[in-house]
C-alpha cells in the first residue's frame, strides 16, 4: 500500500475545504468499498483522502416532501430498508437490495455507489493487460477478448466496459437529480448527465469536477414509482453483478391503459441506459406479454454484440418483458 | 426466522415444492440408514465448539516472536524468461528485509512431482532459473516486517522479460498431445474385449463429445505456511493434507535431512486436493527465513492461488455407447484428452469409473495428455470421476430416452452387482441398486412424467427431474497408530491417539473419537486425537483420495485390539476401560496397518516421503463406494435461470463412522457438484495465457441462495472385506454424478442436451 494522507471531515464545509486543499488526485472517501479496493489494485493512487463518513448532514433521508431526498452519505442498507422507499419506490429499494452483499451494503453509501467503476477483468487484472481506461492509449484487451460481461450499448473503439452499478439505473428511470457542491460551485445536475460514454477518453467516466462532492440525491415522487421493480439477472442468485437488469415503472389508468412508463437498462451499457423509445412504445397500450416483449425488443434495437455477449440481447429483452409483467401487478394494485 | 426453503421461495426460486423431508441433525446412524438399527450413540463434530470459538489453529494462525511476512511477485507474461529485475524501489520500502529473485544454483533444487515418485505439486521449482513457464508463476519473493510493507514492495518489483509463444487451451497451436499409456506405462489404458467391434455391431449407438473447463479448488483457507529455523532445524506450520511430503519436499529442495524438518498441521480450512503435496512456495520461503534469520509467514493471496494451486484440467471426452434394443449395454469406448503442463505428466484415470460403473463386457479407454503452458494440474475433489460421470451418465440418459426406458430402471438393468468388469475380481460390497431404489423412493420418482418439457409448475416454470449415479475408489494407505491410555480415576480414562491422518474439516477427529468411545467405553471428552503432526507418529502420509477414514481407523482398531490383549480383556464386545485401567500405570502401544496386499517395503516408501495409496483394485477384490443423485431443476418460463430446489442423494460408503460429518461431506459434495455444473469455469484468454478469471468475482462459486434442499441418506452397511472396521470412502464419491443428474434434469425440462460445463443461462435461453 502506498502511503497517503487521511483527513476525517466533521462537516460538509470542512470536507469541501479539505478536498480543495488536498491537491491534485485527492479523493473523497465514503464507505471505501470501491476506493480502497481500487487502491489495493493500484488503479487508484490518491495522495490524500478526505473521509466524509462522519459528516452527519450527508446521511439524512427525508421523504416528507414532493421528492425523496436521500443524503449521499446514507448507507445502501438503510435506504434499501427505508419503509417509504420500499412502499413508494420498490425499484429503488430492490436495486440496492440486489447489489453486493449485506456486509458491503452496511458499509457503502448511495453517493459512492454512483461512482463505482467497471468490473472489466482486464481493467482490474493488472498492468499485463492493455486497458485504455486504466492506462490511456494502451489499447483495449476486451474488444477481441472475453467480453461476456461487456457492453452492448455505448461502447467505442477505445472501451466497451460495462457500467456495473444497479442503483444509478433505477435512479435514472425516475429522473433523479444530484445536488453537488464544490469550493465555488453549488449546482444541481440530472443523474442522466452524471455518467458519460467512453468515446476516446474512457478514463473519464463522469462529469463531476475533482473538487465537487455529491451532497444529496433527489427523486421526484411519481405514481410510476409504486408500480415499479428492479429486476436483476446474474450468474447466481445473489452477490454478483448484472448480466442484464431493468428498472421499470408503470402507471396504468382506466381500462388498463398505460399512462406512464419508465425503462432503464443496467449491466448492458457503458453507462446507465434509459430507453425512451421503449417507454414510448407502451403509452396508450395495454400491458400484455406481446406489448411488453415489443418494448424489450425496442429497448435492445441498437444493441451491438461482441464475441461472447450476444446472448444478453435476448436475455435483456426477456428481462424487460419480465420486469414489466412484475410492474404491472404493482401498478394495477 | 425464514427457513431456507421459504427464503428460496421469496427469491422466486421455487414455486410449489413437492413434499421433501430432509434429515436434520442426526445423532445416530440408525436415523440416517432408516432400516439399519445401530445402538451406538455418536459424537457430533468434536471440534465444533472450538471452530465456532475460533480456537482451531490453522496454518497461518501461529505468530512466533520476531515474525516477518513474505509476498510473492508473479510473472505477467504467458511464457518466456526474465532478463532483468529491478528491485531498487522495492528494497527502498521501509521494513523490507529481503527481495529474493533468482536463487543461485546449489541453494535450492526442484523437488520432483508427486506423481513421478516425488513430493511436489509439480516438478518445476520457480525461481531456480530465469524461466517463466506460465503466467502467474512466482518469480520473486519479498520479505518485510509487516504484510503491508511486503505487499507494497512486491508490487514495486519489476521484471523485463523475453517472451515466447505459449498455448494454454486444448485446441491452441503449440500444444503437444501424448498417449498416456506410452509416456506413463504404469497408467495403461483399460481395455476389455473388443469394444470397437462390439460397438460397430450394436443395434443402438450413441456418440457424443463432452467438454469440461479448467476448475480451481478454492478452499476458504488459502495456501499458507509459517517457517521458522531453530538452529539447524526447520519448523513448518502449514495447512496440508500431506505433512510427510511437505517435510521430505522441503528437505530435498534445501538438501538437508528430513529428520531436521518438522511439519505441524493440526487443521486445514479445506484442502480438496489442492493441499495434497509439497507446495512450490515453501523452498524459497525456507531459504528466505534462513537469510533474514527470522520466522517468515506466507499466505498466498487469493488471486495468485489460481496459478499457484493445482487445478482440475480442461478435458474433452468422447463417449461411444452401444446397446441392444432392450437397453442392455454392450460396448463403450471412452476417449479423453486432458490438459497437463509442459513440465509434468499428470496421469489421468477417467476410465476407472466408466469401466466399472456398469456391466459392459467390451470396453476400451484411451487417455491422451495435452501439454499446455500452465502450472501442473492436480487432484481436485473427484478429479476424474466428476467429469467422467458427466459424460457417461449423460450418455446413459440419452440411451434411456432413445429406447423409451426409465432412466432408473435402465441403470438397474445394467448394474454389475458382484464382479468388477475390469479386474474380474469380486467387489467387496456394492449397494448401488439400493442407493437407486431408496433415492427414487425418497425423491418420489414414480410421479415423474418422462416426456421432455412435460412437467410444469402453475406459473409455467419448467420442471426437470434427472438421475445419475457415481462411484469412487475405496482406497487405503499405510498407517501407524500410537495409543496411550491413562487412568483419570475409577470412572475415567484418557485415550490419546496419534495416527497418520489430517483434519481438513472432513471430520477425521470425530470419526476416530466415535470408534474409540464405541470400542473402549470411554467418554468423548476423554479422547484426544493428534493428526497432521510429524512430531507425533511419523510419517503422516497423505490424507487424500478419500482414504483418510479407511486408513486411520483400522490402525487404531488394531491398537485397541492390542490394548485389550495387554490388559487381559475380551477381544471384542463392550468393555469398561476406565475400570480396567483404574490404578494402573499408563499404557502406550503402537500398531500399524496397510492396504490389503501391500508389500512390506511400503513402509520404506512412506518413510522416504513417497505416496503409497492403494486401491480400488486389491489382489483379491475391488472396492468402490457408490452414490445415486436425484435432482430437480426448475427453469423459469421467460428468463430461464436454472435453479436446483432439491436433491436427494443416497450413498454406500460402507460403515458410517461418523454420521454427522458423513452427511455433511455428502451435502458439501452435492453443493460443490451444483457449483461445478452451473457456475465454475476457468476462463483463458489465449492471447495472454494463464487464467483470466483469477478472482472470486470472475470465477463464480455458488452462494447460499443457490442451494435448496439436500436430502442425504446413507446405506450404512459395513464392508466385509476391505478392513476391520468396514468403512470404504465418502468425501469424493459424494460429488460424482451431480453434474449429469443436473444436466439430465435440464434435458428433461427443456430438451437441451448440454455437453459442456458449466451449463449457463445462455445454454437454455
Ligand atoms: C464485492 C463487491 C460486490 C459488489 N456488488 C455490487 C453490485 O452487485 N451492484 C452494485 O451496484 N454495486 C456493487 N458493488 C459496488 C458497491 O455498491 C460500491 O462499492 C459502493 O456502493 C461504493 O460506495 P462507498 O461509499 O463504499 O464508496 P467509496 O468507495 O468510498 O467511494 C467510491 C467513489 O466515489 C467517490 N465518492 C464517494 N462519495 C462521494 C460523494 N459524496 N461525492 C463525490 N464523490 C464521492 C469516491 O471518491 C470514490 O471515487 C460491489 C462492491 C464489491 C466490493
Ligand atoms: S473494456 Fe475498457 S476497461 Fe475493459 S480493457 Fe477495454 S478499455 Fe479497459
Amino acid at each position: 500500500m502506498r502511503p497517503f494522507a487521511y483527513t476525517a471531515a466533521r462537516t460538509l464545509g470542512q470536507a469541501v475545504e479539505a478536498l480543495a486543499d488536498g491537491g491534485p488526485g485527492t479523493k473523497v472517501l465514503a464507505g471505501g468499498t470501491t476506493l480502497y479496493d481500487l487502491m489495493k489494485l493500484r488503479i487508484e493512487n490518491p495522495p490524500a483522502v478526505i473521509d466524509i463518513s462522519r459528516v452527519s448532514e450527508l446521511t439524512r433521508i427525508d421523504t416528507s416532501g414532493a421528492e425523496l431526498v436521500i443524503g449521499a452519505g446514507a448507507r445502501m442498507a438503510d435506504v434499501a430498508e427505508h419503509p417509504v422507499v420500499r412502499r413508494d419506490y420498490p425499484a429503488l429499494s430492490e436495486s440496492l437490495w440486489r447489489a453486493a452483499s449485506q456486509q458491503l451494503r452496511n458499509m457503502a453509501t448511495v453517493g459512492g455507489n454512483l461512482l463505482q467503476r467497471t468490473r472489466c477483468s482486464y481493467f482490474r487484472g493488472g498492468s499485463a493487460f492493455p486497458c485504455n481506461k486504466r492506462e490511456p492509449g494502451s489499447g483495449c484487451s476486451a474488444i477481441d477478448g472475453i467480453d461476456r460481461h461487456h457492453a452492448l450499448f455505448g461502447g467505442s473503439q477505445s472501451c466497451i466496459a460495462t457500467y456495473p452499478g444497479d442503483w444509478a439505473v433505477a435512479l435514472l428511470a425516475f429522473d433523479a437529480k444530484l445536488d453537488v457542491v464544490g469550493p465555488k460551485t453549488r449546482r444541481t445536475i440530472a443523474l442522466a448527465d452524471l455518467h458519460v460514454e467512453p468515446g476516446s477518453t474512457p478514463q473519464r467516466e463522469h462529469t463531476l469536477a475533482a473538487d465537487e462532492i455529491i451532497v444529496r440525491i433527489r427523486v421526484p415522487k411519481t405514481a410510476a414509482g409504486r408500480g415499479s421493480t428492479y429486476l436483476k439477472i446474474r450468474d447466481r442468485e445473489s452477490y454478483a453483478f448484472a448480466l442484464t437488469s431493468a428498472a421499470v415503472g408503470l402507471t396504468i389508468g382506466r381500462r388498463g391503459v398505460i399512462e406512464q412508463s419508465r425503462i432503464a437498462l443496467g449491466g448492458v451499457a457503458t453507462r446507465p441506459w434509459r430507453v425512451p423509445a421503449a417507454e414510448q412504445s407502451l403509452i396508450g397500450e395495454q400491458l400484455t406479454e406481446a406489448t411488453a416483449r415489443r418494448a424489450g425488443e425496442v429497448a435492445f434495437a441498437g444493441a451491438k454484440a461482441g464475441h461472447h455477449n450476444g446472448f444478453r440481447i435476448e436475455l435483456g429483452i426477456r428481462t424487460v418483458t419480465e420486469a414489466l409483467m412484475i410492474a404491472r401487478t404493482r401498478a394495477t394494485r | 426466522m425464514p427457513t431456507r426453503r421459504n427464503f428460496l421461495r421469496g427469491a422466486g426460486a421455487a414455486t410449489a415444492l413437492v413434499g421433501v423431508e430432509t434429515v436434520g441433525s442426526p445423532l445416530t446412524a440408525a436415523a440416517l440408514a432408516g432400516d439399519e438399527t445401530l445402538r451406538q450413540p455418536y459424537a457430533r463434530r468434536v471440534d465444533a465448539r472450538d471452530k465456532v470459538r475460533g480456537a482451531v489453529q490453522y496454518g497461518a494462525d501461529h505468530v512466533p516472536a520476531r515474525l516477518t511476512h513474505a509476498v510473492p511477485v508473479v510473472a505477467t507474461i504467458g511464457k518466456g524468461r526474465v532478463v532483468e529485475f529491478d528491485t531498487t524501489a522495492a528494497e527502498a520500502v521501509p521494513g523490507v528485509r529481503l527481495v529474493l529473485t533468482r536463487i543461485p544454483p546449489g541453494e535450492l533444487r526442484s523437488a520432483p512431482f508427486i506423481m513421478a515418485g516425488g513430493f511436489a505439486v509439480q516438478g518445476y521449482q520457480p525461481m531456480t532459473s530465469d524461466r517463466v513457464a506460465y503466467r502467474g508463476q512466482m518469480i520473486a519473493l519479498v520479505v518485510a516486517d509487516t504484510l503491508v510493507a511486503a505487499t507494497e514492495a512486491a508490487a514495486l518489483v519489476t521484471a523485463r522479460y523475453e517472451t515466447e509463444p505459449f498455448a494454454v487451451t486444448l485446441d491452441a497451436d503449440g500444444t503437444e498431445t501424448l498417449l498416456q499409456a506410452t509416456v506413463i506405462p504404469r497408467f495403461p489404458d483399460t481395455v476389455m474385449g473388443d469394444a470397437d467391434a462390439a460397438y460397430a455391431t450394436s443395434p443402438v449407438k450413441l456418440d457424443a463429445t463432452y467438454d469440461g473447463p479448467p476448475q480451481h479448488a478454492m478452499p476458504i483457507e488459502l495456501l499458507a505456511s509459517t517457517v521458522e529455523w531453530q538452529g539447524e532445524n526447520l519448523i513448518v506450520r502449514e495447512s496440508t493434507q500431506n505433512a510427510n511430503a511437505v517435510r521430505h519436499g522441503v528437505a530435498y529442495e534445501l538438501g538437508i535431512s528430513a529428520d531436521r524438518v518438522e511439519v505441524i498441521s493440526p487443521s486445514a480450512g479445506g484442502a480438496f486436493g489442492q493441499k495434497n503435496s509439497f507446495q512450490m512456495h515453501l523452498g524459497p520461503l525456507a531459504l528466505a527465513a534462513r537469510r533474514v534469520g527470522r520466522p517468515v509467514k506466507l499466505v498466498v493471496p487469493r488471486t495468485q492461488t489460481f496459478h499457484a494451486g493445482s487445478f482440475r484440467p480442461a478435458s474433452r471426452q468422447r463417449i461411444r455407447l452401444g446397446a441392444d434394443r432392450s437397453g442392455r449395454m454392450l460396448a463403450a469406448i471412452h476417449e479423453i484428452d486432458a490438459q497437463t503442463s509442459r513440465h509434468d505428466l499428470f496421469p489421468m484415470q477417467y476410465t476407472e469409473l466408466t469401466g466399472r460403473m456398469y456391466d459392459i463386457p467390451d470396453f476400451r479407454g484411451r487417455h491422451q495428455l495435452v501439454r499446455t503452458d500452465a502450472q501442473t494440474p492436480g487432484y481436485m475433489r473427484a478429479p476424474f470421476e466428476h467429469i467422467a460421470a458427466f459424460a457417461l451418465e449423460s450418455s446413459v440418459d440419452e440411451l434411456a430416452y432413445k429406447l423409451g426406458k426409465d432412466p432408473v430402471a435402465l441403470r438397474l438393468a445394467n448394474d454389475a452387482p458382484t464382479t468388477d468388469p475390469i479386474s474380474g475380481h469380486p467387489f467387496t460390497s456394492r449397494h448401488l441398486a439400493e442407493c437407486l431404489r431408496r433415492g427414487a423412493d425418497r425423491f418420489g420418482w414414480v410421479d415423474r412424467r418422462p416426456g421432455v418439457g412435460s412437467m410444469r409448475a402453475k406459473d409455467g416454470t419448467l420442471i426437470g427431474w434427472g438421475v445419475a449415479v457415481g462411484a469412487y475408489k475405496a482406497a487405503t494407505a499405510p498407517a501407524t497408530a500410537v495409543l496411550r491410555a491413562e487412568s483419570l480415576g475409577r470412572r475415567r480414562c484418557r485415550v490419546t491417539i496419534t495416527v497418520d491422518g489430517h483434519e481438513m474439516g472432513q471430520g477425521i477427529r470425530t470419526a476416530i473419537t466415535n470408534l474409540i468411545t464405541g470400542n473402549l467405553g470411554v467418554a468423548t471428552e476423554d479422547v484426544v486425537v493428534v493428526v497432521g503432526d510429524t512430531r507425533g507418529v511419523p510419517p503422516q502420509h497423505s490424507t487424500a483420495g478419500s482414504w483418510g477414514t479407511a486408513t486411520a481407523l483400522p490402525a487404531i482398531d488394531a491398537a485397541m485390539g492390542k490394548l485389550r490383549e495387554q490388559l487381559g480383556l475380551r477381544p471384542s464386545g463392550p468393555i469398561d476401560l476406565p475400570a480396567a485401567m483404574s490404578g494402573r500405570a499408563p499404557v502406550e502401544l503402537q500398531a500399524r496397518t496397510k492396504a490389503p496386499g501391500q508389500p512390506d517395503d511400503v513402509w520404506d516408501r512412506v518413510a522416504a516421503g513417497g505416496a503409497a495409496g492403494a486401491g480400488p483394485e486389491y489382489p483379491a477384490f475391488t472396492s468402490m463406494s457408490y452414490i445415486a443423485h436425484f435432482v430437480e431443476v426448475r427453469i423459469e418460463p421467460r428468463i430461464r435461470r436454472i435453479r436446483v430446489p432439491r436433491v436427494v442423494s443416497v450413498a454406500d460408503c460402507g460403515r458410517v463412522a461418523s454420521p454427522v460429518t458423513a452427511v455433511s461431506q455428502v451435502r458439501g459434495g452435492v453443493i460443490w457438484g451444483i457449483g461445478a455444473t452451473l457456475r465454475e469455469g476457468g476462463e483463458v484468454d489465449p492471447r495472454f495465457g494463464g487464467f483470466l478469471s483469477a478472482s472470486l468475482e470472475d470465477y463464480a462459486l455458488p452462494v447460499n441462495a443457490d442451494i435448496g434442499d439436500i436430502d442425504v441418506s446413507l446405506i450404512d452397511k459395513p464392508d466385509p472385506l476391505l478392513n476391520s472396521v468396514g468403512v470404504k470412502s465418502l468425501g469424493e464419491v459424494s460429488m460424482v454424478g451431480v453434474a449429469p443428474a443436473i444436466a439430465n434434469a435440464v434435458w428433461h425440462a427443456t430438451g437441451r442436451r448440454v455437453r459442456r460445463l458449466p451449463i449457463r443461462i445462455e445454454d437454455v435461453i
